[in-house]
């Protein structure tokens, strides 16, 4: 479990476990893993809002849960960054983590695939691989984007490439 | 589609909707306030708690602290510290403002109390009042640990509406404990008969009131009773009178005292301070005086009048008799010598008595009359003399020792001389002698009148001894001895019936004290004529003596002189310096001792037989004997002078001599050419008359040598038998051979006829040898004329 910070991995461990190996195309059992899926990203939300830690919204995108959107944010320097947030689940799902893409952010940074998907830490696919099934959406947020976030926000500020504006979506207000 | 899948997505996006707990760190928040304060949004100053975690406002303290007394109704400042967790420089400030709103909280040392507390404490103390009858406000205050001032503050305007009882010296009683205590109080001091000390009897109540309630011990202190003993002596529920607040003296037993002692004395007309003590009557003197005022307080005993009276009588009597009394006889058994004295200083017969002086008292108690003593003093004038005369005898040979008794009577007795005028301090000496001082100071104070009976009578005393007392000085230091136990024992012979007396020996005692000193005048006087007719002896035996010693002393020196011729020959020196001491000086020694001694005698106020001068010859045992009386150094010295006289040389003796003279204040008369001359010239008339009337031949001898030596050296010579021959030798040279040879056949036929003589006495009866005697004595006076008329014829020749 190297390679992340303690917050993270505090986080981490609270989650709690899934335990249905089925990917989208695996019918009820799919629903069941979508249920687990849930509760696990409810766990994790509220976690984040008692710690004061609220840094994403999300929203399946089709009855079926296999694309998700929202938007995540990240303060820096007193002010909220927000971004867009997309991912598909993959068919090989749980065996494959989701490709989480930050659309606005495509180009900007060398970090990421094209098509705005971020590079995640070469820690990331071992672990998720010994995980499997007990990893979800939840935990890929939490030891995927959060990081990518932290490490990268403030360089882009920083270097010019993203701009707070004033004139953009109030930081108060959540692009849902 | 599932519901329960859609029950999740909708909690998923409530969950995500929910409102998130904002954190604002520490720091935040203070930078937050801090600019709320300085922006002024506050018009109160904003409050730290001790932790420093949590703000508050004054109001909110003030209620907090409030709602905290209002729940205890007391509460100490420090404890509403701790438990608002404010500082507590901020809850007194509250609590003042607090306190200054409400009238009904107090602030005492430190903690606020109100009055709901003391009413709730009120009803508690009530509570415990009525189940144990009393409570002491100190056990109160220590409960609560306030003051006690502050439980009286509180609980006094509570007495008798919430607390029932009576608050009494520190203690809260109940109405019916008082009470009950009250009926004790009266109970005891009815009860007491006789004078008590107030609180024994509260600790005897309380005592009993502990008894009664057992080990839960109600203690009751003693100024409770004190306080309801005084109210009921103020109601008049006991009678009697209370001294020094605490001595309680029923009236019964004042009633009491006051009817025993007035019976006791009604009846037998005295009363003893002792039987007052008895009857506890603290000072009786006081008590007695006040209660009969004519009545005589005495050292012990207070008398009735009545027994002065019949003192009175039985002196008067005893002095008109010539008797004595011993007034301790009259009067009652218990009646002491002090007492006896004062009773008798206050009869009048006795004063007048003592003031004619009539009457002496002696022994503080015994009364004499003159009479009485004068019968007494005259028998033992009579013997008197013989008893000093037989002293006086052995006296001379030892100073007797004079003790301590006889001393101080003397020293008593030169005191009455010599101050008449302040006859107490001899008095008071004398009244030491006798009693050993014990009453001495009371003696004085109340005995003037005697005092001055006594003075009057030792003046008249004195004024008949004056005469004799002008030669007294002189002869002081030689005082005759009187010993006071020789005038007790003859007092005691001559008066048998004082022995009858219990005291007897101090009484008689007394008595020799008071005649000793008349007899010691008495006898005074008498030496003093005696002394008076012995100076005039005395001179005369002095200027007897001083005459008889000029002429010896002469004497002795001329023939002295001629002593000196016969240096060169020590045998013949010797012999002539024997007979000289022999034939001259003794007697010269003699005289003198006897005179010494006879002076002596009369010195001391012997009388001697004034008897003619008769020339005794004394013996050497004599004189020494004699040498041994006289006094000091004129001993030593006549000593030395009976010493020379058994010597060889008569200078020696001369020397002696003439120190003891000196001693003696007699004069040595030195010898001088004048009066040598004419002494050596009558010397020879009276030796040639001498010869020449002559008719011993035997005799003639010598004073013809004698005369011759005379007229040969000039010198006068007296010369034993022995020596003549020796003379004869020493003039032959001198004289014309005729001469001599007449001397030395005269001579050579005395002898003869002496040792004849001697043998003839000898052998007695034999007729050759008084043949031969008488023969020879008419050879002797054969030649008696021719020795004759060579010394006659000498002096003509001379003349």
């Amino acid at each position: 479990m190297e390679g992340w910070d303690a917050g993270t991995k505090s986080a981490l461990t609270q989650i709690p476990l899934l335990s249905s190996r089925a990917g989208p195309r695996d019918g009820e059992a799919w629903k069941q893993r979508l249920k687990e899926e849930y509760k696990a990203m409810i766990a994790y939300t509220t976690i984040n809002k008692t710690n004061d830690n609220d840094w994403f919204r999300i929203s399946p995108t089709n009855p079926e849960g296999t694309r998700w959107e929202g938007s995540c944010w990240y303060v820096h320097n007193l002010r909220r960054y927000d971004f867009p947030l997309q991912f598909d689940i993959p068919v090989t799902y749980p065996a494959t983590a989701p490709e989480i893409e930050l659309p606005t952010l495509d180009g900007k940074t060398h970090k990421m695939y094209r098509g705005g998907k971020i590079c995640l830490t070469v820690h990331f696919k071992p672990l998720w691989a010994k995980n499997c099934p007990r990893f979800g959406i939840a935990h890929a947020l939490c030891l995927g984007l959060a990081p990518w976030l932290a490490a990268e926000v403030p360089i882009l500020v920083d270097s010019g490439m993203v701009k707070h504006k004033d004139d953009e979506v109030t930081p108060s207000q959540s692009s849902s | 589609m599932d519901a329960e899948l859609l029950e999740l997505m909708r909690q998923l996006e409530e969950a995500q909707q929910a409102k998130p707990s904002m954190r604002l760190s520490e720091r935040n928040v203070v930078e937050l306030v801090h600019k709320l304060q300085e922006h002024q949004f506050f018009d109160f100053d904003l409050l730290h708690t001790v932790t420093g975690k949590e703000y508050i406002t004054p109001d909110q303290l003030k209620l907090e602290m409030e709602k905290e007394i209002n729940r205890s109704g007391r509460v100490s400042l420090i404890d509403l510290a701790d438990i608002i967790g404010v500082d507590l420089y901020h809850i007194e400030r509250q609590a003042e403002r607090i306190i200054a709103k409400d009238a009904g909280l107090m602030m005492v040392h430190g903690e606020i109390i109100s009055q709901s507390y003391w009413d709730s404490v009120a009803e508690e103390i009530n509570e415990k009042l009525q189940e144990c009858s009393q409570m002491s406000l100190a056990e109160i205050a220590a409960q609560l640990h306030i003051g006690s001032e502050l439980v009286v503050s509180f609980l006094e305007p509570r007495l008798g509406t919430m607390v029932k009882g009576r608050l009494e010296g520190g203690q809260i009683y109940t109405p019916a404990y008082v009470q009950r205590i009250t009926a004790m109080v009266l109970g005891a001091t009815r009860g007491v008969t006789v004078p008590t000390n107030l609180p024994i009897v509260w600790n005897s109540l309380q005592q009993l009131l502990q008894d009664i309630d057992g080990a839960s011990g109600v203690s009751v202190e003693g100024t409770f009773f004190q306080s309801i003993f005084n109210g009921l002596l103020k109601a008049g529920a006991v009678l009697g009178s209370l001294r020094a607040g605490m001595q309680w003296t029923p009236a019964v037993f004042a009633h009491a005292q006051k009817e025993c002692v007035d019976s006791f004395f009604s009846q037998n007309s005295y009363v003893s301070y002792d039987v007052l003590h008895k009857l506890s009557i603290p000072q009786p003197k006081q008590y007695l005086q006040t209660r009969y005022p004519d009545g005589i307080p005495l050292e012990a005993v207070f008398v009735h009048p009545s027994m002065v009276d019949m003192l009175d009588a039985a002196v008067s009597d005893a002095v008109d008799h010539g008797n004595w009394i011993d007034c301790l006889s009259v009067l009652p058994s218990y009646i002491v010598d002090a007492d006896a004295s004062k009773i008798l200083s206050l009869c009048p017969s006795l004063q007048k008595a003592t003031k004619s002086s009539s009457a002496v008292i002696l022994g503080d108690s015994c009364v004499f009359s003159n009479a009485f003593i004068k019968g007494i003093f005259d028998q033992l004038e009579k013997e008197l003399d013989s008893f000093i005369f037989a002293t006086n005898q052995t006296k001379n040979f030892k100073t007797a020792p004079i003790s301590q008794q006889q001393a101080e009577s003397k020293d008593v007795d030169d005191d009455e001389v010599s101050n008449a005028s302040v006859p107490e301090k001899g008095k008071k000496r004398r009244g030491k002698t006798a009693k050993g001082g014990n009453h001495d100071k009371d003696e004085d104070a109340h005995e003037i009148v005697p005092a001055k009976g006594k003075k009057n009578q030792r003046k008249s005393k004195d004024v008949g001894s004056t005469g004799g007392k002008k030669g007294s000085d002189k002869v002081k230091e030689e005082n005759p001895n009187v010993p006071v136990e020789w005038v007790a024992e003859k007092i005691t012979s001559l008066t048998p019936e004082l022995e009858e007396m219990g005291d007897s020996e101090e009484l008689i005692r007394q008595l020799a004290m008071h005649l000793r000193p008349m007899l010691l005048d008495y006898y005074k006087r008498r030496k003093n004529t005696l002394l008076s007719e012995n100076a005039e002896k005395r001179r005369r035996l002095l200027d007897s003596l001083q005459k008889h010693l000029d002429e010896a002393v002469l004497d002795l020196q001329m023939y002295e002189k001629t002593l000196d011729l016969f240096e060169d020959d020590p045998s013949t020196s010797a012999i002539l310096h024997k007979h000289l001491l022999k034939t001259m000086a003794a007697p010269v020694a003699d005289k003198l001792l006897h005179t010494l001694d006879m002076d002596n005698k009369l010195k001391n106020g012997v009388e001697v037989d004034d008897g003619p001068n008769k020339t005794l010859q004394l013996s050497t045992a004599d004189r020494t004997s004699l040498a041994k009386t006289l006094a000091g150094l004129l001993s030593a010295k006549v000593q030395i002078l009976v010493e020379a006289l058994e010597g060889k040389r008569v200078d020696a003796f001369m020397d002696a001599l003439r120190a003891v003279a000196e001693e003696s204040g007699l004069l040595v008369k030195k010898l001088d050419k004048r009066v040598e001359r004419s002494m050596l010239h009558s010397y020879r008339k009276d030796l040639t008359t001498q010869v020449s009337s002559e008719t011993d031949s035997i005799a003639l001898l010598p004073k013809v040598v004698a005369l011759l030596f005379f007229q040969v050296h000039n010198k006068a010579i007296q010369a034993p038998g022995r020596a003549i021959s020796a003379l004869i030798s020493h003039l032959k040279e001198k004289l014309p051979d005729t001469t001599c040879k007449l001397l030395i056949d005269y001579h050579n036929a005395t002898v003869a006829l002496l040792s004849l003589q001697a043998a003839a006495t000898g052998a007695e009866g034999e007729d050759c040898l008084d043949d031969r005697i008488l023969s020879k004595k008419e050879l002797l006076e054969e030649k008696m004329p021719e020795l004759k008329s060579l010394i006659l014829g000498l002096t003509n020749s001379e003349n």
